[in-house]
This record gives structure tokens, sequence and C-alpha cells, in this order.
């Protein structure tokens, strides 16, 4: 006997031939396909939306203006310490009493944004206060604006080196709007999710479901790496081994 | 809207006290899968390597509510029924073991082998080396992203909501689908959640100025 029918004599529920034969059928993917197109739609809007508000928090909290940088501080250390699924029942039951017309998509997608918006504003940040001090007094001296030196000097160096963190963000948001499907919408989980309480197969119908998630997230895990390998290596052409204030005096 | 949240507050409190031993005990699962995890993807055997790396991607890479979902729907199809709450910290701990392995893994790599080097040539012992060298440093360097993480996981506890966990969300939910006073319940909420996650933020801190002096550089 080979392996695989050894194995699957332990366990007949994950092997039946019946309970994966529905994935043959060309409306199941399509059904899982729309799902899909409504995750990667929700993910693109809140990773652009937050990439946009982020670097507006970044800016605000490192810009040394107490009324800026006060509220930035606020919103980004409360939002950051909520939990997701808090935010899009919140988001979705506010919206539904203020009578915003908002509809499920659009309450799910708002708090996605307020949530990644604060996590990518404390990345961005970080970008900004790792570009050297020495890089911001020359652009003053040389004459740019505070504005010039953000827009010409410091945000292009800070924005190459997050990129890896800002694709784990990605990951963690596209992993997030699988929480969506609580408020009825139909996403890549939720979809899952209907398929096995028709074809009664939760084993089969969320592992093909995870193994979509895995296949999207893991690329883009292995793309952030290879992105991340071609700043570093730019970078040591650039600065010294050793940065001057790092001399021991 | 005062006796709404005298009558709701100690509905929540026990929803809180349910998402603490949620955390409690998959923080337990998880630094000890992240620590077996670890030593798995860092012993020079092959195998090993690919079994901590396959649980390392397939577990980040997908979303802690389908993890959940299988736990509690499709497990009793393989002849494993749990009730929600031990299906619920399972995957919480599963889920964010996956993500400790890693953090474990970079605070060994990170001692430095000159360091080691140096100390055995001093005549200290293996154990010395161990206790006065690598691990004061490994634990420095590993505790600040092991606190983000357990904040992370303390939020993450509230996916369990979806499988009926009667958590703080949980709870909360169930509060504000009876009365309807959407604002007074869900800031409440909000704001347990703050006393839970900010603390650790706090602690996470403190300890990084203290183990501070252990980093090398």
């Amino acid at each position: 006997m080979n392996p695989l029918a050894a194995f699957c004599e332990t366990t007949p529920a994950l092997c039946a031939p019946e309970k994966w034969a529905i994935f043959l059928r060309p409306e199941i993917w399509e059904f899982l396909g729309r799902g899909l197109l409504i995750t990667l739609r929700i993910a693109l809007v809140a990773a652009l939306a937050s990439l946009f508000f982020g670097t507006l928090f970044a800016l605000a909290r490192s810009s040394g203006l107490r009324f800026l940088s006060l509220p930035a501080t606020a919103y980004v250390e409360a939002f950051r310490a909520l939990p997701v699924l808090f935010l899009i029942f919140f988001t979705f039951f506010a919206a539904a009493r203020a009578r915003l017309g908002l509809s499920a998509i659009d309450a799910a997608t708002l708090a996605l944004i307020l949530y990644t918006t604060a996590v990518s504003a404390e990345i961005i940040r970080a970008g900004i206060l790792s570009v050297d001090r020495g890089q911001r007094e020359a652009a003053r001296s040389l004459g740019l604006t505070y504005w010039g030196m953000m827009r010409y000097v410091v945000l292009p160096q800070a924005f190459r080196r997050i990129v890896p963190p800002q694709v784990g963000q990605l990951i963690t948001l596209v992993k997030d709007t699988s929480l969506v499907g609580v408020l009825g919408i139909n996403e890549l989980a939720e979809s899952g999710k209907l398929i096995y309480t028709s074809y009664f197969n939760p084993i089969q119908a969320l592992l093909v479901v995870a193994l979509i998630y895995f296949a999207i997230n893991f690329t883009l895990s292995r793309l952030s790496r290879r992105l991340e390998a071609v700043p570093a290596e730019r970078r040591r052409q650039r600065e010294p081994a050793l940065a001057p204030h790092t001399l021991p005096t | 809207m005062i006796a709404l949240l005298v009558r709701s507050l100690p509905v929540l409190l026990e929803g809180l006290w349910v998402t603490f031993q949620l955390s409690l005990l998959a923080f337990a699962l998880a630094l000890t899968l992240g620590t077996i995890g670890a030593t798995f993807r860092t012993v020079p055997f092959a195998p090993l390597n690919w079994i901590g790396t396959a649980y390392v991607e397939f577990f980040r890479n997908t979303p802690l509510l389908v993890q959940m979902f299988f736990a509690f729907f499709a497990l009793p199809s393989l002849g494993i029924t749990l009730p929600g709450f031990v299906a619920g910290f399972l995957a919480l701990g599963v889920y964010t073991g996956a993500f400790m392995t890693e953090a474990i893994r970079a605070g060994v790599l990170a001692v430095s082998r000159g360091h080691i080097e140096a100390a055995r040539s001093l005549g200290l012992s293996y154990f010395q080396t161990l206790r006065w060298i690598v691990l004061p440093q490994a634990f420095a360097i590993t505790v600040p992203p092991v606190g983000n993480l357990t904040s992370a996981m303390v939020r993450n506890s509230s996916v369990a909501s979806a499988i009926a966990v009667p958590e703080l969300l949980y709870q909360a939910r169930v509060l504000e689908s009876r009365t309807f006073a959407t604002y007074p319940i869900f800031i409440t909420t909000g704001l347990l959640y703050l006393c839970l996650t900010i603390p650790i933020g706090w602690g996470v801190n403190w300890l990084e100025r203290r183990l501070g002096r252990y980093r090398a550089s």
C-alpha cells in the first residue's frame, strides 16, 4: 500500500473523493474567483489610502509642531492598539446609526483604512527618523525649505527603506480582509464558508481557501525580500561603512 | 445612559476576563511553539529546518479567521470536536507561534560568534557562556518583538468572537443588538481593549530600556 493510501485509510474525512469533487466544477472556481476579486479590491483600496494618510500622519508627527503632532500621536497610538474586528463592527454600526448610507463593503474598507493608516504612519515615521541628520542639515544649508527638504531629500530615502515593513503590513491587510466576511460580504473566506455550508466539506473548502491566501501572501513576501536586496546593495555603495557619529569619542 | 453603562459593565468585564484567559493560554502555547520552531529552524539538520520553515510560512501567510474556522468547523469531521474556547486559543496560539518562531530565531542568530569564541577563550565554560553572554543578548533582542506580538495577539483574540467564544467583542455585539446603544457600548469596549494592550506596550518599553545595556554595538 502506498503511503498516501495508508494516510487516507486513517483519515477518510480528509481524502473522501466526493468531498473534493466539487472543486472540479468551473462554477465553484468562478464563485471563489469573485470572492477573491472582492478581497483584492478591498485590500488595494485600503493599502493605497493608508499609504497616503499614513504619510500625512507621519509628517504631522515628526513636524515638531505640537498642534499637529499631538493629535497625530493620539490617533496613531489609539488605533494601533485596537482590534481590527472591533473597528469593523464599530464603523459598520456607527455608519448605520448616523445614516451615512455607507454599504457594508464601504464601512469595512473604512475600518481597515483607519487601522492600517495608524500602522503605516508608524512605519513611515521610523523611515523618516532613519534618514541621517546630516542629510537634513545639508538640505537646509543648501537653502531648501522644510517642505523641499522633506519632499526631495528625506521622503525619497525613507520610502526606499520602508518597503519591507510596508509589504509586511500589506500581507497583514490581505489577511485582515477575511474579517469583513462577518458583515456578510462575500469575499474569499466567506465564499469558502458558503461552499462548505452547502456541500458539508469544511476541511476541503477551508484548505483550498487557505492555499489561495497563501499563494498571494507568499508571493508578496518573496517579492519584498527581492526589493529589500536591491536598495541595500545601492546603499552600501553610497554610504560609508561607519557613520561619523558612531565612532568612539 | 449611566444606568445602561452600569448594567452593561459587568457583562463587558466578564468578556474582558475571557479575553484575558484566551490571551494568556495562547501566549503560553505561542511561546512554546516559538521556542520549538526556532530550535527546528536553527539546528543543523535539514528535515527539521524544512518542518520549521513550512510551519512558519503556512501559518503566517493565511488568515487567523480561516485557521479558527478550521479548528472549530473542520476538525470535528476528523473526529476532533473542540469547544469554542479551546479551538480559539489553539488557533490563536498556533498562529502567533509562527511569528514567535521568527522573532526568537532572529534573537539567537543575532548573537555574534565572536562573542561566544571570546568568552570561551577567556576560560568561561559552555554554560557560563550561555548564561552570561548568549542568553542576555538574545533575550534583549527578542523582548521587543515578542512584546509587540503579544499585544497583537490580545487584539487578535477578538477573532474568536466569530466562533461564538464569549470574549469582550462578542459580549459587546450581544449588548449592542439588545440595547442599540452603539456608541456607549463600543467606546467602553474600545477603552477596555486599550486597558489590556497599552500596559503591554509600556511593559515592553520598560524591559527594552532595562535590557538595553546587554545589547551589543
